[in-house]
């Protein structure tokens, strides 16, 4: 009973970390000026958020679990939302990498304070 | 000739319409698949059901529904595909051999993987079997658990576009020429059909798996129809499959099949 409520608690902090990280991604998305930054915030907050979500899930998983043999199922459960974790942890950022990759190729113009700060034109610069 | 297309696509919208009034009501207690007809016995719904897994040994009712009750419906949805993708094929295939446009450094480069494609080449490179492997689970696993023929060959057939996205389009079609592509659509058909026919051979009607335990030489009728089914849905996933990579290469490359996106 006690260990069903120290899981339960555990799992929801994950999920509650993960719904809070999933609100300043959004945020950012709305609230930064330009492409790369919103891409920015977009990227590491949905990764980050997702990851801790499905982890709160494989937690919860846990809840009613007594022994290996007779509850194979759960960590069937809990195996498949951790291969869901790598792969998301491995293709966010991958995407989020080729998408911006795409914008600077399409000349999408970082905001900068002066344009010292844009240390990718300093290694492109036929850009 | 543009007026005679919109006529047959009129003419053949009022014939459906005019169809629908043939409907049951919405909702209706007395339509086939939820009262039955009358004196016909139990509802259609209620027989798949009770009955599904004892007459085919089939856990999971939709795939027996999809691949044996209404097979030969599924058979020609597979048609459909394999006919979407003859279309493309037709219309915006270029036969004739054009010069190379592209030069080859930059080709070289992508395929080398300059720092800019490293990332996306090396998480291809991880994720590719792992995709391809799920995708051949979800076919085998498409009578027991939601997935199959469709699915599967949806799955992977994106793993061979991701190739052609992450690289360019001659590294995925060095893994999969157009003469593979095309012969795989085929050999998909031919297998749906083929175990049609062989029920008909076997003194039964077309499509019907029960007979086919001659051949398979499994434990009983319903375990002949559930090998039927993986049968019939290994067919459709590799047309589906060769259909959806058939369809990318054509659109990414105007029909010339190099030089892609």
């Amino acid at each position: 009973m006690i260990q069903e409520t120290i899981i339960t608690i555990i799992s929801a902090l994950f999920i509650l970390a993960g719904l809070i990280f999933f609100l300043g991604a959004a945020m950012g998305l709305l609230r930064f000026p330009d492409f790369y930054t919103r891409m920015h915030a977009a990227g590491k907050g949905d990764t980050l958020s997702s990851l801790l979500v499905v982890l709160g899930f494989a937690i919860y998983q846990l809840h009613d679990f007594t022994s290996i043999q007779s509850d194979w199922p759960v960590i069937l459960v809990i195996f498949k939302l951790l291969a869901i974790c790598t792969f998301i942890m491995i293709t966010s950022p991958t995407s989020t990498h080729a998408l911006m990759n795409a914008g600077w190729e399409d000349d999408i113009e970082p905001e900068v304070k002066g344009k010292e700060a844009n240390d990718l034109a300093k290694d492109f610069p036929e850009k | 000739m543009k007026w005679l297309a919109l006529l047959a696509v009129c003419a053949t919208g009022s014939l459906l319409i005019y169809g629908v009034s043939d409907f049951p009501d919405w909702g209706s207690a007395n339509s086939p698949a939820n009262g039955g007809v009358e004196g016909a016995g139990a509802s259609i719904s209620e027989v798949f059901i009770e009955e599904t897994e004892t007459l085919t040994k089939v856990p999971n009712i939709v795939t027996a529904v999809l691949a044996d009750y209404r097979g030969y419906d599924t058979m020609f949805e597979t048609v459909v595909i394999f006919a979407a993708g003859m279309a493309i094929f037709a219309i915006i295939r270029v036969m004739r051999d054009t010069e190379q446009t592209q030069d080859k450094t930059q080709l070289d480069s992508s395929v080398d993987g300059d720092h800019q494609r490293i990332i996306v080449g090396t998480t291809c490179r991880i994720l590719i079997p792992v995709i391809q492997l799920f995708a051949l689970y979800v076919v085998a696993h498409g009578h027991h658990s939601p997935g199959g023929g469709f699915q599967g060959g949806v799955i992977l057939g994106a793993s061979f576009i991701l190739i052609g996205l992450a690289g360019n389009l001659e590294t995925a079609m060095q893994r999969f020429s157009e003469k593979q592509f095309v012969s795989m659509a085929c050999i998909g058909i031919f297998i749906y059909a083929g175990f049609g026919l062989l029920g008909q051979f076997l003194g039964g009607d077309f499509l019907e798996y029960g007979v086919l335990q001659k051949v398979l030489l499994t434990d009983g009728e319903p375990m002949a129809r559930s090998h039927s089914m993986l049968g019939v849905e290994i067919g459709v996933a590799l047309t589906v499959t060769a259909i959806m990579f058939a369809i990318y290469a054509n659109l990414a490359s105007k029909g010339e099949l190099k030089n892609g996106l």
